[in-house]
């Protein structure tokens, strides 16, 4: 078991091996569900690149509920990592076109002269 | 040295790991498109907003790369690799989003800023001109307060001087000069002598240069109805005539012939008769401007 205690030190990659040892992401799952949540609640759905990632995020949690239920936990770690970064982007473009949404209205109550403003603002890309 | 077989293959099986974990360090590996992307996006937020707007979350976004960077050195080829990557990937775009949501808020911010100076500036001119309209209005009522003084005071000279008689009744200020003062009898043509009452009374009327003159002419009852309505009206004429030459805007001042029709005293006695023969020279209550 000497080679096999050396590779799991030296390589990362070889991962496979190490499973079954890694305790449930039981936090990390809540925490994908909240951000999950959150994104619904500022209105996501209305917004469509906050959508698509809205739902890239409700997809992956629940890839990552199979993966713990198969016992593959380091990669439901993972997986339940990406969907809160989906989830976090999916709030921030919901945000960003609300926050859009009032400057323009703002800008416009002040009148013509407010139109004349340089627009540098760019589209979000992926 | 002899080596037992299973010596042999740990070294063996030693050397292929160290070979495959050669190659996984070594930096011609293609890096997976997760990476790519990340590397790319983290690059337009550095050159974007992120770094003026919202530094803090640029560097968390640099922190996932170098994360993404180190797995990607341990193991090239891996699931954690790519996990890692787009976890970059997403962290760099929200990075360059918050930093747009920034710019908007602020851009919110200063239009209502602009819009609070507008309304207060508004609202000075509004002031001003309200305080220009109260100023305007109370030189007006002085003036008119004024000019009812003079009037006042010149009618009561006309009455002091025995020039006219003055009265103020609902219909206006009534001035009646007798027929007797002003004409030869049945006649409508102006006595030299009443120039005098009559100029006194223009000089009156004309400091009510906002209202309207009636000049009425009246008889007594002797003779027909249609001599004295045609003497009446040729005599509140020549009235109106004299107080227009004297200055009395014409289109302030209208005549009637009433003849006989509103006596003022009897008519079966000489000096009745004698009052009933009057002008009546009306200053008219109330006309809008």
């Amino acid at each position: 078991m000497k080679i096999l205690t050396t590779s799991v030190v030296a390589g990362i990659g070889l991962m496979a091996l190490a499973c079954g040892s890694a305790p449930q992401p039981t936090e990390r799952l809540a925490t994908a569900q909240a951000a999950v949540r959150a994104a619904k609640e500022v209105g996501a759905k209305e917004v469509p690149q906050a959508q698509l990632h809205a739902q890239l995020a409700e997809e992956q949690v629940t890839q990552a509920q199979k993966m713990i239920e198969d016992g593959d936990n380091d990669r439901a770690e993972l997986v339940l990592r990406r969907a809160t970064a989906d989830a976090e982007l999916a709030v921030a473009l919901a945000r960003e076109n609300e926050s859009q949404k009032q400057a323009e209205a703002a800008e416009a109550a002040l009148g013509p002269q407010a139109a004349s403003q340089p627009s540098n603002m760019q589209a979000t890309n992926q | 040295m002899t080596f037992s077989s299973l010596n042999i293959t740990r070294i063996g099986q030693g050397l292929l790991l160290a070979t495959t974990l050669t190659a996984a360090g070594c930096a011609t590996s293609q890096p997976p498109k997760e990476l790519v992307d990340a590397r790319e996006a983290y690059q337009r937020s550095e050159h974007g907003k992120a770094r003026e707007y919202n530094p803090a979350a640029l560097h968390e976004a640099k922190v996932e790369l170098d994360k993404a960077e180190a797995a990607f050195n341990n193991d090239p080829d891996s699931d954690a690799t790519r996990d890692e990557a787009y976890i970059a990937l997403r962290r760099a775009e929200r990075a360059e989003v918050e930093a747009n949501t920034m710019q908007w808020q602020q851009r919110q911010e200063k239009a209502r800023n602009d819009a609070n100076q507008n309304q207060a500036k508004g609202l000075q001119k509004a002031q001003s001109e309200l305080s220009q309209a109260r100023e305007q209005l109370t030189q007006e009522k002085a003036a008119r307060e004024a000019a009812e003084v003079k009037s006042k005071e010149m009618l009561a000279r006309l009455a002091a001087a025995n020039a006219a008689a003055v009265k103020v009744e609902p219909r206006g200020t009534v001035i009646t000069l007798s027929g007797g003062v002003l004409f030869a009898s049945n006649k409508s043509q102006l006595l030299p002598g009443a120039q005098t009452s009559l100029s006194q009374v223009a000089e009156a009327i004309k400091t009510q240069d906002d209202k309207k003159v009636l000049v009425e002419g009246h008889t007594d009852s002797r003779g027909s109805d249609v001599t004295n309505q045609a003497l009446s009206k040729a005599r509140a004429d020549s009235v109106a005539s004299y107080l227009v030459s004297q200055g009395v805007p014409p289109d302030r001042v209208t005549t009637a012939g009433l003849g006989p029709s509103r006596p003022v005293a009897d008519n079966n006695s000489a000096e009745g008769r004698a009052n009933n023969r009057r002008v009546e020279i009306v200053i008219q209550q109330g006309e809008p401007k």
